[in-house]
């Protein structure tokens, strides 16, 4: 039976690999909105898709939100979106919702942390397969999307490059890396106001503008 | 004179207990003739239901013979008796015993299932209309009245086309309206040929009796 | 009105103790069904499994398997290798239909999980591959350009995973390398969806393997010739030869002891049931002494009240037995939920797998089980002397 163990260890392996998400879920949701949120006492699960939330009329307004196409392959309209309301009590207090998106050289798997104007509270990768994948990572960089929402990514059209959002691209050679990170939080943004603020990003505009003022 | 249908001699039942014998029949003659009529009267304990046990075929005798209907049945067990009483004797009980879950006709069909005979439907209906119950047919046990339940119960007995009619106080759960239906139908019974054998404390049923049988204390008195 | 009906009659009397009996039966045949349909469904899924792996014959090099083990959970290279020249001798046998060479080998991506680590496995490939697994397709592209060109097909999940097409590149980390996608397979429902393969020339110079391999997967023409062929490759030094029989062997010999305790609950389960049945019947029959009494009195043989008693307990179980299939068919995704949680290893596909022979048989069962336990009341019930039943506490 010893002579078997190793197969058997790599048929185990190998059938981890084999059932990963199509979607973006976290990889352990308890330990990560609870590191993002605290304050957090739990959260709900909301899997959504365009198919059933406005099929190809939804698809094509994302599309002009984005400023480009949806990939035909890995981005179809049935692709189930994570979405994780963090309660505290009965109370929603923020959001955690993550999106894959098409790296130069690999998935990526963008997380963002929002609060319930959609304004992001903190952004990370749970994946990323590049040779500069430690800059991407790196706080230095990250910390830079905290506190922007939907409205300074509106301005943004990719792959032309960051006007409207003020971040620099962290690597040396990587810059498709970056716009890709740039389209997936932008992307990220438009379904969180699609399917959970209700569509209100002229409002969040309004906000965003006072809340600019006041700042 | 009409042939005789039950002839018993020396009949006794004897029920040994542990502190002395008690004989519920003792030692009696008897002999009840087709067309008979008869009441076996007494008080509580004299033996009157051992005696129609024992003339019905449902119980044997502890000594003394038994003919029915030209049987001996002295002696006989079970499994022998039973095919005497199927389709000879019909059975009338002071509590009705009508099976709850069946309707009327239900209940008076169920002789003829034990008998292997098939079930004429007409024929089951025609005995409740004689009974004056083929407006209840189709009601539950439960539906019925007291007297309604017990001529249900009478046409159940005469599913079978029995010569001997056995009734143990018939009347004995019954209001005087409708004991006297019951006297009614027992008349009737016995005008068309059917010998009856009754048990009671009734003195108007006893009356109607051709003959009564005073029982006390396991013996015949009269 | 017959038998039957009065039979079905008596117990639609009592609804809530009828429905209560039928229900313990229904969970009792449910189980059974469940467990049953596991154990066929769990040969099934793994037999497909190891099928599907093409092979009958798997040889890899000699070593302490738990040792390999470790370093491949630890995310190393770590697996025993074996010269080219093994591969070289073994095709020479005659016996031999199809073979093939792997390499695999594991790299430690610090980027996945959420930057707490992972692996990446790949396994460097022979177009013989295919000949032995003629179901791998592609979903896009093809074949490699060249045997050391630097290009990966992807299996159809690690593609997903990687959100890769045909063209794009993929980025190897520890070594630095950058190889481009010319193909991804169609999903197989194996373990090949997660794999990343690789020219096995490419492999061993990326890897730095020169003329090393970790398995040779065999078919030969005959399967008869299987033990034979095994007994002479155990004579070679070196490596060691597993059957793919023996595996399935192994896998299903680990969950046996799994097997006997679900065995051992369904059985308690039967057995609850068939005394909850005679309980039932046998209250049943005490409540309706007297009028066993009059049916006796009425003419009902003992046969008679038998066979009513009997059609009781029968029908009881035979609904019980409805209910129960359609318990296990429609629980038979929570049980395999349980199941998959806590055994060592579930084979792909459906894992409670019922059949029509399985369902008529737990019928007959449910029907030979209302059979047992009717015969006691049944008789109690027959030999009931009648006037003693009639008179019954008087």
């Amino acid at each position: 039976m010893r002579t078997l163990i190793l197969l058997l260890t790599f048929v185990l392996l190998s059938v981890n690999n084999a059932f990963a998400a199509v979607g973006c879920d976290l990889s352990d949701p308890d330990r990560d909105v609870k590191r993002l949120f605290p304050e957090s006492t739990g959260y709900k699960t909301e899997y959504v898709t365009i198919e059933e939330r406005g099929g190809q009329e939804l698809a094509g307004q994302i599309e002009a939100k984005l400023g480009e196409a949806l990939d035909s392959f890995y981005e179809t309209l049935d692709v189930p979106y994570a979405f994780y309301r963090v309660l505290k009590g009965k109370e929603v207090v923020g959001y955690v919702h993550g999106v894959n998106q098409k790296g130069q050289y690999g998935g990526m798997q963008l997380i963002l942390a929002t609060d319930l104007h959609g304004k992001i509270l903190e952004f990370y990768y749970q994946k990323i397969s590049s040779p500069e994948a430690k800059q991407f990572r790196d706080k230095n960089f990250t910390r830079n999307f905290t506190g922007l929402t939907l409205e300074d990514f509106l301005a943004l059209t990719i792959p032309k490059g960051s006007q409207g959002v003020e971040i620099q691209d962290p690597s040396e050679n990587s810059q498709k890396d970056f716009l890709a990170t740039l389209r997936g939080v932008k992307k990220n943004l438009i379904l969180l106001d699609e399917f959970v603020l209700g569509n209100n990003s002229s409002s969040v505009l309004q906000e965003g503008g006072n809340n600019n003022a006041d700042n | 004179m009409n042939r005789s249908v039950i002839t018993g001699k020396r009949m006794s039942k004897v029920y040994h207990l542990p502190a002395e014998d008690i004989y519920a029949v003792n030692n009696i003659d008897l002999d009840i003739h087709e067309g008979d009529y008869v009441a076996i009267m007494g008080p509580s304990g004299s033996g009157k239901t051992t005696l129609l046990d024992i003339l019905g075929c449902m119980d044997s005798l502890s000594s003394g013979e038994l003919k029915v209907l030209g049987f001996d049945v002295s002696g006989k067990k079970e499994d022998e008796l039973v095919k005497i009483r199927r389709g000879h004797i019909g059975f009338v009980f002071q509590e009705f015993l009508l099976i709850p879950t069946l309707t009327a006709l239900e209940n008076v069909e169920i002789p003829l299932h034990f008998a292997r005979k098939n079930v004429k439907r007409a024929e089951c209906i025609d005995l409740l209309g004689k009974v004056g119950l083929k407006h209840r047919i189709n009601h539950l046990p439960k539906q019925l009245s007291g007297g309604e339940k017990q001529r249900v119960a009478i046409a159940r007995a005469l599913m079978a086309s029995p010569k001997i009619l056995i009734a143990d106080e018939p009347t004995g759960n019954l209001d005087t309206k409708n004991s006297q239906e019951i006297f009614n139908v027992f008349q009737k019974l016995n005008q068309e040929g059917l010998t009856i054998i009754v048990a009671t404390h009734d003195e108007q049923l006893g009356k109607q009796a051709r003959r009564i049988l005073h029982l006390k204390d396991g013996k015949i008195c009269s | 009105m017959n038998l039957v009906s009065l039979s079905y009659k008596n117990l639609i009397r009592k609804k809530i103790r009828t429905g209560l009996t039928v229900g313990g039966v229904a969970i009792a045949v449910s189980v059974l069904v469940s467990l049953m349909g596991f154990d066929k469904g769990y040969q099934r899924g793994l037999k497909s499994d190891i099928d599907k792996m093409g092979y009958q014959l798997l040889v890899t090099a000699k070593g302490c398997p738990y040792e390999a083990a470790t370093l491949m959970l630890q995310g190393g290279g770590g697996l025993r290798y074996m010269e080219q020249e093994v591969y070289s001798k073994i095709i020479q046998d005659s016996r031999i239909d199809k073979v093939t060479p792997q390499l695999v080998h594991t790299v430690a991506d610090p980027d996945k999980n959420d930057g707490q680590g992972g692996m990446m496995l790949f396994m460097g490939i022979h177009p013989s591959l295919l000949e032995l697994k003629p179901w791998m397709e592609y979903k896009m592209g093809g074949w490699f350009s060249s045997e050391t060109a630097l290009e990966v097909i992807m299996g159809y999940e690690a593609a997903e995973l990687e959100q890769r097409v045909v063209g794009d590149q993929i980025y190897v980390p520890g070594i630095d390398q950058v190889l481009t996608v010319v193909g991804i397979f169609k999903r197989t429902g194996t373990q090949d969806d997660g794999i990343i393969f690789v020219p096995i020339q490419t492999a061993r110079d990326l890897f730095k393997l020169d003329n090393k391999l970790t398995g040779i997967g065999i078919k030969l023409k005959q399967i008869d010739d299987l033990v034979d062929f095994q007994e002479d490759l155990y004579n070679e030094p070196g490596i060691q030869v597993i059957s793919m029989a023996q595996v399935q062997g192994t896998i299903y010999n680990l969950i046996s002891s799994a097997r006997v305790m679900t065995n051992s609950i369904a059985l308690i389960a039967v057995v609850i049931a068939v005394i909850g049945v005679i309980n039932t019947i046998l209250m049943s029959v005490f409540e309706r002494t007297k009028e066993i009494g009059v049916m006796r009195a009425l003419g009902a043989s003992r046969l008679d009240i038998f066979k009513i008693i009997w059609f009781e307990t029968v029908m009881i179980c035979f609904i019980g037995g409805i209910f129960g299939n359609i318990l296990a068919f429609l629980g038979g995704h929570l049980v395999e939920q349980l199941v998959r949680g806590v055994i060592p290893y579930v084979p792909s596909g459906q894992l409670i797998y019922i059949t029509a022979p399985l369902v008529f048989s737990s019928f007959l069962g449910a029907v030979a089980m209302g059979l047992m336990a009717g015969i006691y009341p049944a008789i109690w019930a027959s030999s009931l002397r009648p006037v003693e039943a009639v008179r019954g506490s008087e």
